[in-house]
């Protein structure tokens, strides 16, 4: 199917409620729809076309157009096309039927769109707060223009002593508070398991601990260029991702493209990440139910691979090497055998962890028919990287939408028909092995020449836009910009692949054991840190009991020695 | 006394640390974990990370204080027993970073805490890492006098030659 074909099947089918139609490249296409259709239109998308949520974008276009827009986006990935569908709203009445009933990946999206954008998504059916912590006014919006750079509301306002409106726990069951600290995750969260003895029925999150505010500088205190920059530290294990897709996204918004050799170094760049994040998540894996052998083992062999940034680029992580038109700097000639050379070294290291792992019956046996996630689930809940691939599915970014250097070489996506944790591991092993492969390819491919664009336009126009995604080692990330005035966006979205992952771990958990919670977690690979404390508390005696992280890793641990001892 | 000397005496056997995100992008984070691993090694100074605060000497906080882990931080501070260490561990920490004028954001470490040492750096090396907490114990001599500078800048101030804020000298190491 084209742009040309969709836009006709939506035309027939919904006539005058899509009002128009902007069409930036055959492959990405933003449609305006009456409020009114918002939902029949997304659902037709999505249940008739095969399309796949990726996230929602607020933009508050009061000064523009007098409106909020509200862009759903979509993916439909075998005809490589991105589909937006924008529905205004006048600032009076800022509401809109919520999509999420009939498009059930919606359901954090639209939450986060009243919680940054005060747009409410009527009929959403859980519209507590998501993103803002406890402690924010009611009634204000970061991302609404009206709300100047700085002037935040003081800590202890009227809202001080609000806590999270958690769900009740259901009849008979006991409660578990993990976090805000857990050792699994790098970024502080707080889950609630509603379990009956050891068995979870239920769970509850409350995340966005670490919620930085990010769009909000994009679009009020930062410059297109210094975007890169932050943008890489929205995560410290693969910032690189972020940049690169924020610049091929502003790229495509101003109308220019990095020459080829930049796009080669990104890739590079993109996939030496992958790496270290493969072989960093396979540690901390092992040390949940208790291999600290492969923690150390992993963490070793992925050493070199730091130094080799930091030659590269100056830095151990965080490389600081993309601008919006290339990269700052070139992967010299002289580096070059080095890196074949550490390639050669990490490969054969990984292969010989790969095949102990692959190879080790306790735990194959530990991490076999848990965490189970059908293919057709994982479709609903459109989870991404090697959480949908572990369940079959073969969706990888650079495959689908082509970035970067990967429309010379695609890579090979790995898939594993299992849908359990097991499968998940197996996937990230064989990806670090395909990654070295992509390597060595894209070395002996890369051309030479510039590695900054030239035609780099002086003035941007306000109200372009460009959508990418990237394939981060844990999904996609999306961004989304649309140009303004300022020399800054006047939205810059970003969605994380963890964002969409997460909220897959409810029907995850479901009926597993305690003891299988952590390791399910980190199968996801979810990128967030360290437990507080575990507290038991028992609804039907009213009894609490305290348990700390290690008690929550003694059980973990534990279910693998019993293995072991079979 | 020599801070020290005084560290000597509180903590003559090994520093058990716990690490605390409190809204780090996780780059502080894996340095730290990376310091225990086997290039770096930190538990041949007797540096062991632990996983509860009670069990814990030593803070180790990365990232830059989010108003939703403000109440759960100051616990984690309340829940380790004193005498306890605070090391602030990368730029966030050390002051808010980039994100210092964020809505979400209250700054360093320094406005959930008492900080007693600062270990700067984006990600700060694992090197970084363990040599400042090796100087802050006394096992590694101190390569840089920064009381030279210090009081070069204080001069300069008392002179109106710098504008800029007031300075405040750190606690008593008069070494
Ligand atoms: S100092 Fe840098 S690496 Fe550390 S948390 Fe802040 S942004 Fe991340």
């Amino acid at each position: 199917m084209t742009s040309v074909e969709l836009i006709g099947k939506l035309r027939e089918k919904f006539g005058a409620a899509i009002q128009d139609v902007c069409e930036l490249t055959p492959s990405k296409v933003r449609v305006e729809v009456a409020p009114a259709s918002v939902v029949p239109v997304c659902e037709a998308l999505y249940r008739d076309l095969g399309a796949r949520f990726l996230i929602t974008a607020g933009i508050d276009s009061r000064a523009v157009r007098g409106c909020f827009d509200v862009d759903h986006i979509f993916s439909l990935d075998p005809d490589k096309m991105f589909v937006i569908v924008r529905a205004s709203v006048p600032p009076e009445r800022a509401t809109l039927d919520s999509i999420t009933p009939r498009v059930p990946a919606a359901f954090w999206a639209e939450r986060e769109l009243y919680d940054v954008l005060g747009v409410k998504a009527e009929g959403h059916p859980d519209p507590r707060r998501l993103i803002m912590p406890d402690d924010w006014p009611e009634g204000l919006f970061p991302l609404r223009k009206d709300v100047k750079y700085g002037d935040w509301p003081a800590v202890g306002g009227e809202n001080a002593d609000a806590s999270y409106p958690w769900k009740p726990a259901p009849e008979g069951t006991s409660t578990v508070v993990v976090g805000p600290f857990f050792p699994v995750l790098e970024e502080p969260a707080q889950l609630r398991l509603y379990v009956d003895g050891e068995r979870v029925v239920d769970c509850d999150y409350r995340g966005f601990y670490s919620h930085r505010g990010i769009e909000k500088m994009g679009d009020s205190a930062l410059t297109y260029n210094e975007i890169p920059f932050v943008a890489e530290r929205i995560c410290g294990i693969c910032g690189f991702i972020h940049s690169s897709c924020y610049c091929e996204t502003a790229e495509e918004a101003m109308g220019i493209r990095a020459p080829r050799r930049a796009r080669y170094i990104r890739s590079l760049m993109l996939e030496v990440e992958r790496i270290h994040s493969h072989l960093l998540w396979l540690g901390i894996a092992g040390h949940i139910i208790g291999f600290d052998t492969v923690l150390m083992q992993a963490w070793r062999v992925r050493e070199p691979i730091m130094w080799l940034c930091e030659k590269i680029t100056g830095n151990r992580k965080t490389y600081g090497m993309n601008l919006v038109g290339g990269v700052r700097r070139d992967i010299p000639k002289e580096v070059q055998p080095e890196l074949l050379e550490v390639v050669d070294k990490i490969e054969k290291e990984t292969v010989a962890i790969v095949n102990a792992v692959i190879g080790d019956t306790v735990l194959k046996a530990r991490l076999s028919g848990v965490g189970m996630l059908p293919e057709e689930k994982a479709k609903e809940l459109a989870v991404v990287g090697p959480t949908v691939r572990g369940s079959n599915l073969p969706l990888d970014a650079r495959v689908d939408h082509p970035y970067a250097a990967y429309d010379e070489i695609p890579p090979k996506v790995i898939t594993h028909p299992d849908c359990d944790n097991w499968a998940r591991v197996v996937v990230r092993l064989e990806e670090t092995i395909e990654s070295i492969r992509w390597i060595r390819e894209g070395l002996k491919q890369m051309p030479d020449g510039p590695i900054m664009a030239s035609d780099i336009p002086e003035d941007i126009p306000p109200e372009q836009w460009g959508v990418f995604v990237v394939e981060a080692p844990r999904g996609e990330a999306i961004h989304y910009v649309v140009t303004g005035g300022d020399n800054r966006p006047a939205r810059w979205r970003v969605r994380a692949p963890t964002y969409q992952n997460l909220q897959a771990l409810p029907y995850l958990i479901e009926q597993e054991t305690i003891a299988d919670v952590p390791i399910t977690l980190g199968s996801m690979d979810p990128c967030f840190s360290c437990t507080e404390r575990t507290e038991i508390i028992n609804v039907r005696s009213g009894e609490s009991k305290v348990l700390d992280q290690q008690e929550l890793l003694r059980l973990s641990r534990e279910a693998t020695e019993r293995l072991r001892g079979r | 006394m020599a801070i020290s000397d005084a560290l000597k005496k509180l903590f003559p056997k090994s520093l058990w640390v716990y690490h605390v995100n409190v809204g780090a992008c996780n780059g502080c984070d894996i340095e730290v974990i990376n310091v225990l691993t086997p290039y770096y090694d930190a538990e041949r100074f007797g540096i062991k990370l632990v996983s509860s605060p009670r069990h814990a000497d030593v803070l180790l906080v990365c990232g830059p204080v989010t108003r939703q882990v403000l109440p759960s931080v100051k616990r984690v501070y309340e829940a380790t027993p004193s005498p306890k260490l605070v090391f602030a561990i990368g730029s966030c920490a050390c002051g808010g970073g980039i994100w210092h004028d964020s809505y979400n954001i209250l700054g360093g470490a320094d406005k959930a805490l008492p900080v007693d040492y600062y270990i700067p750096g984006c990600p700060p090396r694992p090197e970084a890492i363990l040599y400042g907490v090796a100087v802050a114990l006394g096992l590694a001599p101190k390569k840089a006098a920064p009381v030279h500078t210090k009081q070069k800048f204080l001069e300069m101030l008392e002179k109106g030659e710098v504008p800029g804020p007031q300075l405040v000298a750190p606690p008593g190491d008069s070494e």
